[in-house]
């Protein structure tokens, strides 16, 4: 029987999942590297440690599962983490670890940016927000910051890149995951001079950019042997995993929003048009036939919760930390909506979209005496879900949603779903059953191979394992507590840059 | 001062069938005398434990204020004193223990009398190498296991020899396994697996075991080995090969090492096994990937 296999390099993991011609999942194999911070402001990873550990993966996943059940394997199609940047000497060696998303050492390089007149074009041609997150400014940053190193520098690559490059011996980008890197237009599919120069770089210290769809170069010919795959096996360039959990969450064509609750989160629309914002608050991502992904990402999700159970979780009897997050939610439950009265501004890491603001911090609003440890829990969940509305709300402006997919980690948790639900008033749907990322990849590697005719009959092939409706009671309720939330977050601005310069 | 009880090597009738026991101590003080506690160290392993009062002390040249309840831990090569060079007033009880060999690599061997086994006294001193918190807080076993010992040496009922042997090594079971629990308290399990991993990544050419690694975590094996599976997708072993196989391709393409030192500082036996493993994962020879390039 054939199979594809699309493989995930995402920011703690790797994932492969293999999928049958209709785009059902036949299994999944994952490894996981780490993170470094060798500084405050610093996150990056070994891109070494990243191969290595997709092609242990892959092996292990095709000797294991695949060979012995007999499945073909058609073709490998990669889906990626966007914003990594990584400096390769002339034979393709890293110099240093890869930059990954997370990392916000270039914050003055992209201040400076931001508040030129050159930063409204740049952003305006890459659809890229102007922010520390994008190889743009990081590139900058080294070129200031890190001379050596930067003169050094034969490309700069994502991980992605790297890992292509290792397999196939070529430097290839797809157009989705150069749309992430602010050098890249968006309209014209070019690398664009005005960036180039900010960044000190010329376009052959880049990739060539090519369609999602790209298929024509394979895999050296050790791996076709080592990891006994046919000489035919076509390798599929892909796209990235905002872009492809967008594509594997619905129906593109259909008004909907997709939010993606992990460690970080992301509300997205996919459209055929790319949403012009003056204070440059979205991104706008090139997917292919003509649709761009475009929303707003957020820090503060999973993470702000893992710090509530941290700080506030009841570790009695050496409780493992899992179990005891999992007992807050189930404790959560049962706390009235509103947590009596008290909000929380999740903005423990900063926060990206809607505001844009480094300097945010967190806030408990409203305490009075008669709060209770419960209150702040239900209060820390309802702040992180209407950060995940501040977010769609702004996107509303531009483009109408009324339905919402639901994906990450998160999805599965239906207190979690039931409160977006309520707050948005709209219909939520999820899928705890596939990985909207992989699914996504699967439906680009099929349409590729002609399976479907294009993206949008692909994303019409998925669907939805759940889905929750809003109460209306609720949603009143919600909407008078994220009046207060919405005017705090904007006032504060002041105030959170002075405590900031405290901290 | 006020010795509730002095016990020392060599002069304390008490102590000859113990000789690793160099001194076991309980200590009033109800004035201060100068010079009473300066810091220095000692030729072997000292745990304090603190009943009454506060004490200023210094430990591997950190400052620390220690409080009733608190157990204060220094290996053969830390030095251990009060700041200020006296006993602060308090009461305390500490007893000193000679393992026959104990160094700041961790290698640990607390002599024959000891029925912990060989393999697990060498994950037990990698831990106390390791250790960065010398005061264990709310160190319950602790004093109950002091205060057994003190009984069965005065009282010397019959059978005292082995128990004081088996609560010795109760002591270390339990010091060890609190210091590496709380070490990883309130934290998730990605949070403690990057803990470690920078541990196997700092030295990779030890031939780390899955005890040494679930020990450092304080996790079971079985547990542990479950845990790292769900959370990296390799067993234990195998997520190390993966680190020694990306270290190695970082050393084969920048540096001229010859492939036996490469083997050897990346944790493989010989330079044959790290060819056929390196082989077995990329397809290629450690040679032809170095050529390659």
């Amino acid at each position: 029987m054939d199979c594809i296999l699309t493989i995930d390099i995402n920011t703690s993991a790797v994932r492969i999942h293999a999928f049958d011609l209709n785009g059902k999942v036949l299994g999944m194999r994952k490894g996981s590297y780490p993170t470094f911070h060798p500084q405050a402001d610093y996150s990056e990873q070994d891109p070494e440690q990243v191969f290595i550990t997709t092609l242990y993966v892959l092996k292990n996943f095709l000797n294991e599962q695949i060979h012995p059940q007999k499945y073909k394997v058609q073709a490998i199609c990669f889906c990626a983490a966007m914003h990594s940047v990584l400096a390769v000497d002339k034979n393709g060696r890293p110099l240093g670890n890869a930059v990954i998303w997370a990392d916000n050492r270039a914050i003055k390089q992209s201040k400076m940016l931001k508040n030129s007149p050159e930063g409204n074009s740049i952003y305006n041609a890459t659809g890229t927000p102007i922010h520390p997150m994008s190889p743009l400014a990081k590139i900058a940053w080294m070129q200031h910051q890190d001379p050596e190193r930067f003169n050094q520098a034969h490309k700069f690559i994502s991980l992605k890149e790297y890992i292509i490059l290792q397999l196939t011996g070529e430097y290839l980008v797809d157009h989705s995951i150069a749309s992430s890197t602010g050098l890249f237009d968006i309209h014209q599919l070019q690398w664009n001079a005005r960036s180039l120069s900010f960044a000190g770089i010329d376009k052959e210290q880049l990739s060539t950019p090519v369609s999602i769809y790209f298929d024509e170069v394979g895999l050296k010919k050790e791996y076709y042997k080592s990891l006994r795959l046919a000489s035919t096996t076509k390798v599929i360039l892909g796209s990235s995993d905002g872009c492809s959990a967008t594509l594997g969450s619905g129906d593109i064509r259909h008004k909907r929003a997709t939010v993606t609750i992990a460690s970080s989160g992301a509300v997205r629309v996919a459209g055929k048009e790319f949403l012009v914002d003056e204070q440059q608050r979205f991104f706008n991502y090139l997917l292919a036939d003509d649709y761009y992904v475009s929303g707003g990402p957020s820090n503060n999700v999973g993470v702000a919760f893992d710090w509530f159970t941290q700080q506030f979780g009841n570790f009695h009897q050496g409780q493992e930390f899992e179990q005891v997050r999992e007992e807050l939610i189930r404790d959560a439950v049962y706390v009235p909506a509103g947590a009596k009265g008290l909000l929380f501004l999740p903005y423990l890491l900063g926060e990206r979209a809607p505001i844009w603001n480094a300097n945010a911090r967190g806030v408990f609003f409203g305490l009075n005496i008669t709060h209770e440890p419960k209150h702040l829990l239900r209060a820390c969940v309802e702040g992180i879900l209407l950060e995940m509305y501040s977010i769609g709300k702004l996107l509303s402006t531009q483009r109408s949603f009324d339905s919402i997919s639901l994906t990450g980690s998160y999805a599965s948790v239906p207190l979690f779903a039931q409160i977006l639900t309520d707050i948005y008033g709209l219909p939520v749907q999820v899928n705890t059953t596939v990985d909207s990322i992989a699914q996504g990849t699967a439906l680009i590697a099929l349409t590729q191979m002609g399976y479907f005719s294009g993206l949008e009959e692909a994303s019409a092939s998925t669907h939805f394992t759940g889905t929750y409706s809003p109460d209306e009671q609720n949603h009143d309720l919600y909407m008078r507590y994220f009046e207060v939330f919405e005017r705090l977050s904007g006032k504060l601005e002041e105030e959170f840059e002075m405590i900031a310069g405290l901290q | 001062m006020n010795h509730l009880l002095l016990l020392q090597q060599g002069q304390a009738e008490q102590l000859r069938h113990f000789p690793y026991i160099t001194e076991l101590v309980k200590l009033k003080v109800q004035n201060i005398q100068l010079n009473s506690f300066t810091i220095k160290t000692h030729s072997e392993l000292r745990v304090g434990l603190i009943t009454e009062g506060k004490f200023d002390w210094n430990i591997a040249g950190q400052g620390y204020t220690l409080f009733p309840g608190d157990t204060a831990l220094a290996c053969p090569w830390q030095a251990i004193g009060s700041t200020k060079g006296i006993m602060d007033i308090g009461t305390l009880t500490w007893i000193g223990i000679q393992p026959e060999f104990f160094d700041a690599q961790g290698k640990l061997q607390l002599g024959t009398w000891s029925g912990i086994s060989e393999s697990e006294q060498g994950v037990m001193g990698k831990i106390l190498a390791m250790n960065k918190t010398p005061v264990l807080t709310r160190f319950g076993a602790g004093a109950t296991i002091l205060q057994s010992i003190e009984y069965e040496i005065m009282q010397q009922e019959m059978g005292y020899r082995t128990r004081v042997n088996h609560l010795l090594d109760e002591l270390f079971i339990e010091m060890v396994r609190h210091l590496s629990k709380a070490e990883n308290f309130r934290r998730d399990f990605p949070q403690i697996f990057l803990k470690l991993e920078q541990t196997l990544r700092s030295n990779l050419a030890h031939p780390w075991t899955v005890e040494e690694m679930a020990g450092l975590v304080g996790l079971g094996t079985t547990a542990f080995t479950e845990k790292v599976k769900v959370f990296t997708g390799f067993s234990p072993l195998h997520y190390l090969i993966n680190l020694r196989i990306a270290e190695a391709i970082k050393l084969l393409r920048q540096s001229n090492h010859s492939l036996t030192r490469i083997a050897l500082e990346t944790g493989f036996y010989s330079s044959q096994h790290f060819s056929s493993t390196f082989k077995k994962l990329t397809g290629y020879t450690p040679r032809a990937y170095r050529k390659n390039q």
